[in-house]
């Protein structure tokens, strides 16, 4: 594990020496109004209504991704993140020339990936979390090799590459063992480094962190960072981890019901819409809090004003544009006593929980 | 130049995924040996049955029990290397588009039909390519042959043009699945018809004669160019109907498949 991390941390550093400069970075992906429509047989419950939608279909026209338009620049690394069912992987399916759009236009390095299909997936690495793309009898070495026969890479540059895989992906403890056998988190680094062996411009990563521990989650997301900064490669990823989020994307595009609802900095979103505050204080006794009457203090509605006593610490969360901080505190303090007291910015959970429960209005 | 690379990489790809297969039987010995002997199984008493027909009539049809055999033998031949290399269609069918799986094929620079087929070569197939070869050794003596150098090439001919009958058939009936999701017994009805074709087609009455010949053409796989080579005929007809109809069914197939793989829609994840 030490190795891993510091090898992650070497690449960091050589990194920075030899970033780009804004001027050679270039636009990647572009995107634009896309769309997908899937046709839907509808079907009465039961034996009875299957047999009835087979002589007489109803169709109906489910849209999955409505209108999308968002850009990539080069080694940027871009967080998709949506509700379950948004559209995330659909958008995803089209950028990798796996489903056909019904409409829009999409232009990766400037190929459309549903047409030339072939020539366009040399440049790209795919990685779905909840399925493997690889042979699930094949030993990790032989699926290697064939990957090798599949994308054209040449034998030097495919030992170079099994080198730098195994160094950030510490593959070498079960390279001989059968796909099959393998555990989550280790077929999720057996994943990876097969949608890397081609050197891909762009990689795609489906939710690479679902259903992992927290020290294998880590070690993903560093040799994520080390791939985006050793060779400037592009990543898109969806996730439902927000510290994927936070630890990876400078940027993130948030989608819902097909729509694009926010796009930018995770800072942006944080000042935008992250006026909502925790305070936190212990009080030095319990029977003092019962004094407290917010409500009648300040008649704010639940959702600018919100609180919480487990018995030992007491917690306020709170719309900062409603109240201010000192007023809150001078409150607190003139009615009880505390041994500890503590401010804090709502987290980025917080925020995308209350916008996907569309309590924040957002107007992206 | 290209193509011999290409050609190069795709038996190096094949190598691969077959010795991967033979390693597999070692590992799954049981099963395999239940799959062989259920499939000698049934050639044997499919035999049997012949010959017990045959020890009650002298002929069928005109056809001795010689003749009738090597007609039997020639038919599994092609259907064991169609099964020996394609056989991954019938799950493309079954479950390959159902469940979505199909993603993984689109997303590697190489043809999908190719993807899908290497991936998975049938051991089993071997076994009825052993009782065809063997039924053949065993007619040819009781035959008068003609055995000249042409009728080897055009023998050749005909069993890799056959093969691809059965191919061509899979892969039309297969690729129904990127609409319908789910074919599986559509292939296995038509597929199926090859029964037919084990024997001579004159036995039948014309509806199924003309099943056979012109809709399903399982004919062409055996008894046409099978009967050029034990009663003689037109070459032109017998071998070269099969290498007409393979191209047809197989540009057909290539055609639809393509056109399936741009409807494909996945599956939710």
């Amino acid at each position: 594990m030490t190795r891993f991390v510091s090898t992650c941390h070497l690449l960091a550093v050589i990194n920075r020496k030899t970033k780009l400069t804004e001027k050679e970075m270039k636009k990647l992906i572009y995107v634009e109004n896309l769309k997908k429509e899937f046709k839907k047989t509808i079907k009465d419950p039961g034996l009875k209504g299957s047999i009835k939608s087979f002589f007489k279909p109803k169709n109906e026209i489910i849209t999955a991704v409505k209108d999308i338009s968002f850009h990539v620049d080069k080694g940027e690394v871009l967080g998709f993140i949506g509700p379950n069912g948004a559209g995330k992987s659909t958008v995803i399916k089209m950028l990798t020339g796996i489903l056909t759009p019904t409409s829009g236009r999409c232009e990766i390095n400037g190929k459309i990936p549903y047409k030339n299909r072939k020539n366009y997936v040399k440049e790209i690495g795919v990685v779905f979390g909840q399925r493997t793309q690889l042979w699930w009898d094949l030993a990790l070495r032989e699926t290697y090799t064939v990957l090798k026969e599949i994308y054209e890479v040449d034998d030097e540059s495919y030992k170079k590459r099994m080198a730098f895989l195994n160094e950030v992906l510490e593959l070498d403890d079960f390279i001989t063992s059968p796909v099959r056998t393998l555990s989550l988190g280790q077929r999720m680094r057996a994943d990876i480094a097969a949608s890397l062996l081609h050197s891909p411009k762009v990689l795609f990563l489906d939710e690479p962190t679902i259903g992992l521990d927290v020290v294998v989650k880590d070690n993903i997301r560093k040799a994520i960072k080390a791939i985006n900064s050793e060779e400037n490669t592009t990543v898109i990823l969806t996730t439902h981890d927000l510290q994927d989020v936070e630890d990876l994307c400078g940027r993130i595009v948030m989608i819902d019901k097909g729509s694009k609802v926010f796009d930018g900095k995770i800072s942006d979103l944080k000042s935008r819409y992250g006026s909502s505050r925790e305070l936190k204080f212990i009080p030095e006794n319990p029977d003092s809090v019962k004094s407290l009457d917010f409500n009648k203090e300040f008649n704010l509605k639940s959702e600018d004003m919100a609180y919480e006593n487990d018995g030992v610490t007491f917690s306020v969360r709170f719309n900062n544009d409603k109240i201010g901080v000192e007023k809150l505190l001078n409150y607190i303090l003139s009615k009880t006593h505390v041994k500890d007291i503590n401010v804090s910015d709502a987290d980025i959970e917080e925020i995308i929980k209350g916008i996907y429960r569309s309590e924040v209005k957002l107007d992206a | 130049m290209k193509l011999l690379r290409k050609t190069h990489r795709m038996f190096k790809l094949h190598r691969i995924f077959i010795k991967q297969d033979l390693k597999k039987l070692m590992e799954y010995k049981i099963d395999f040996l239940t799959g062989a002997v259920g499939m000698l199984l049934t050639q044997i008493i499919n035999i049997f049955f012949l010959s017990v027909i045959f020890s009650n009539i002298p002929d069928l049809d005109g056809y001795t029990f010689g003749q009738i055999i090597f007609i039997y033998g020639f038919a599994l031949i092609p259907k064991a290397i169609d099964h020996l290399f394609f056989d991954n269609l019938w799950a493309i069918g079954y479950f390959i588009i159902r469940k979505g799986d199909f993603d993984k094929y689109l997303t590697r620079p190489v043809s999908t039909l190719f993807a899908v087929t290497v991936e998975k070569f049938q051991v089993d197939a071997f076994g009825e390519l052993l009782v065809g070869i063997l039924l053949l050794g065993w007619s040819i003596p009781q035959l008068t042959l003609n055995i000249s150098a042409l009728n080897i090439f055009l023998f050749i001919i005909a069993i890799f043009f056959a093969t691809f009958i059965y191919t061509g058939v899979k892969l039309i009936t297969s690729s129904i699945a990127f609409w319908t999701k789910r074919s599986g017994h559509i292939i296995y009805m038509f597929y199926m018809i090859n029964d037919f074709a084990k024997y001579p087609t004159t036995i039948y009455n014309k509806a199924v004669r003309a099943v056979v010949t012109y809709i399903v053409p399982f004919a062409f796989t055996a008894f046409f160019p099978a009967s050029y080579f034990i009663i003689g005929g037109n070459p032109w007809y017998n071998i070269g109907g099969t290498v007409v109809m393979s191209v047809i069914l197989m540009a057909v197939g290539i055609f639809i498949w393509n056109k399936g793989v741009t409807a494909y829609e996945s599956a939710g994840s």
